[in-house]
């Protein structure tokens, strides 16, 4: 059998397209499918969330709040604190929930609405409170997220990825921790429409308590001390959004006829906490 | 955060070095494909020589152990997410058996051709949980007849 | 081009042989077979899903090594050899390997 040596020109066995060309389009590829799975299930996750019952949501949040809410050594602001807050809730907020408020000492201005009814009040926030009525508003206006369970929509997202990236890469990755660490700060931030809405209700059970508003911006208004918000810093008027709230109660204040009144002062127990202003 | 610095310059790492071996490898093995051209290796078990003109014949056999870079490990785990042809091992297993071959060919020495080729080829490496490390071993064997003129 | 597991082609001669041609796949599955194949898992079966993956990887293997066979010139391949291996999780491989000839 004769022998003739030949050679293919090309190689037949491999592909000839460039590899960061493929890992674009791959890479791409699940990137674009990450991001609709994400947002199909937060629409999702937004039409669910007004059928959840209290009990189911006492048992989720167990999960994610224990790490965040101890036993705290400020009795006193706390259960004055709790005080004010079922007073408005008694005649004016009325909410199927059990509010439980826990005083955390922290140089933080700002409080918090946690799932399963536990809200968090920063001793920060406690010394730039100038009267009564203040403080009412602040409260108030996180019983309006409560009243509207905004704190399930970002509760509900992040269960949902959990779950989808524990599927996909197995329990215990890193994503997951990062959800984790990452849900303190994004999920629990709400949507500026979540945020005016809390304010109106904060407005009107102010109105329904003490016969009118006055203060209740006051602390909008109030320019931080050192000049840093910090990460929370929305609560400042330095912050842009602020000034849209503040013009948007006050417009609504004018719009029903709010009478101007007299503030009251803090509760004794909250006033040795407060700095002069 | 860090995480994804590190992966991303492993990722680079890989992709440089890789291309890089990966070209020389095939230099190397197109210029001793050429050089050792006349020399047939078929996987037929006769090519009509006569008995008593074959001097002598002898076992011959080559093997290869190449293994992936980085950046083809992570393109094969997107890959498996969305089927399809694995692109970027397919020269891994095209360099393993021609190196094979060719390490064949070298022992063979002189002989005029190599009948009864086979070639083998299997996985290697640590097959721990979810992670295989891609190594692949091609071995190709046959036996090498030379022929007096 | 006429392809044969033997030595020869039946009826026909050879009349010069260019050595070894090859072809070669790595196909993956995709996710979508992926869990179907774990949910066949609990009830047992043909995998048919995969049973497609092999047979196309065998196809695109034996397509290649024609038309490596065909560069070089020639119309059949002999004793044609198959081998399979897993290389990468979830990837089949195949290769096929002969002898390239012209015949007559």
């Amino acid at each position: 059998m004769k022998f003739t040596p030949r050679q293919p020109g090309i190689n037949v066995n491999v592909t000839p397209t460039h590899p960061l060309k493929e890992l674009a389009i791959l890479a791409g590829g699940l990137l674009t499918i990450v991001v609709g799975v994400y947002l199909a299930l937060g629409l999702a996750v937004d039409l669910m969330v007004p059928r959840l019952s209290m009990e189911l949501e006492k048992k989720l949040a167990g999960a994610f709040i224990g790490r965040l809410v101890e036993t705290d050594p400020v009795a006193d602001t706390t259960r004055s604190l709790q005080a004010l807050v079922d007073r408005l809730q008694d005649r004016c907020a009325p909410l199927p929930y059990t509010i439980t408020v826990h005083v955390k000492e922290s140089d933080a201005v700002n409080a918090a609405a946690l799932p399963g009814g536990h809200m968090v009040v920063f001793t920060g926030l406690l010394a730039e409170m100038a009267s009564e009525n203040e403080l009412a508003f602040v409260l108030a206006h996180e019983l309006g997220h409560y009243a509207h369970r905004d704190h399930l929509r970002g509760l509900g997202r992040a269960l949902v990825l959990m779950t989808a990236s524990t599927v996909l890469l197995g329990a215990d990755n890193s994503i997951n921790s990062m959800i984790g660490q990452g849900m303190v700060l994004t999920e629990l931030s709400f949507s500026r429409k979540q945020e005016t809405q809390a304010d109106e209700f904060a407005l009107e059970t102010l109105f329904c308590h003490y016969g009118h508003v006055t203060d209740a911006t006051s602390f909008f208004s109030k320019i931080p001390k050192d000049g840093d918000p910090g990460r929370f810093g929305h609560y400042f008027a330095s912050h842009p959004e602020n000034r849209r709230r503040i013009g948007h109660l006050e417009d609504l204040a004018r719009e029903r006829g709010y009478p101007p009144g007299k503030p009251l002062p803090l509760p004794a127990d909250l006033v040795s906490k407060s700095k002069p202003s | 955060m860090i995480d994804l610095i590190v992966f991303l310059s492993l990722l680079a790492l890989g992709y440089g070095a890789g291309t890089w071996a990966e070209k020389r490898h095939y230099r190397s093995i197109a210029e001793r494909e050429g050089a050792m051209i006349d020399m047939p290796a078929v996987t037929l078990k006769s090519v009509d020589i006569p008995e008593h003109k074959i001097r002598s014949a002898q076992l011959v056999y080559g093997s290869a152990v190449i293994s992936v870079d980085y950046f083809k490990r992570i393109l094969a785990s997107l890959r498996n997410i969305f089927g399809g042809n694995v692109k970027s091992y397919e020269s891994l297993l095209d360099r393993a058996r021609r190196e094979a071959l060719l390490r064949m060919k070298e022992m063979a020495g002189d002989a005029t051709v190599i009948v009864n080729v086979r070639i083998e080829t299997a996985a290697i490496g640590k097959q721990s949980r979810r992670k295989n490390i891609a190594c692949l071993e091609a071995m190709a064997y046959g036996t090498a007849l030379t022929v007096e003129k | 081009m006429i392809i044969t597991n033997i030595e020869s082609v039946p009826g026909k001669t050879v009349l010069e042989h260019f050595g070894l041609v090859s072809g070669s796949t790595i196909r993956a599955k995709h996710i979508g077979r992926d869990i179907m194949a774990s949910l066949k898992n609990l009830v047992g079966g043909e995998l048919k899903g995969y049973t497609q993956l092999l047979q196309e990887s065998r196809q695109q293997a034996m397509e290649r090594m024609i038309e490596e066979a065909r560069l070089m010139g020639a119309n059949a391949i002999v004793n044609v050899r198959f081998s399979t291996s897993s290389v990468a999780q979830g990837a089949a491989e195949l290769y096929a390997y002969g002898t390239a000839v012209r015949v007559e």
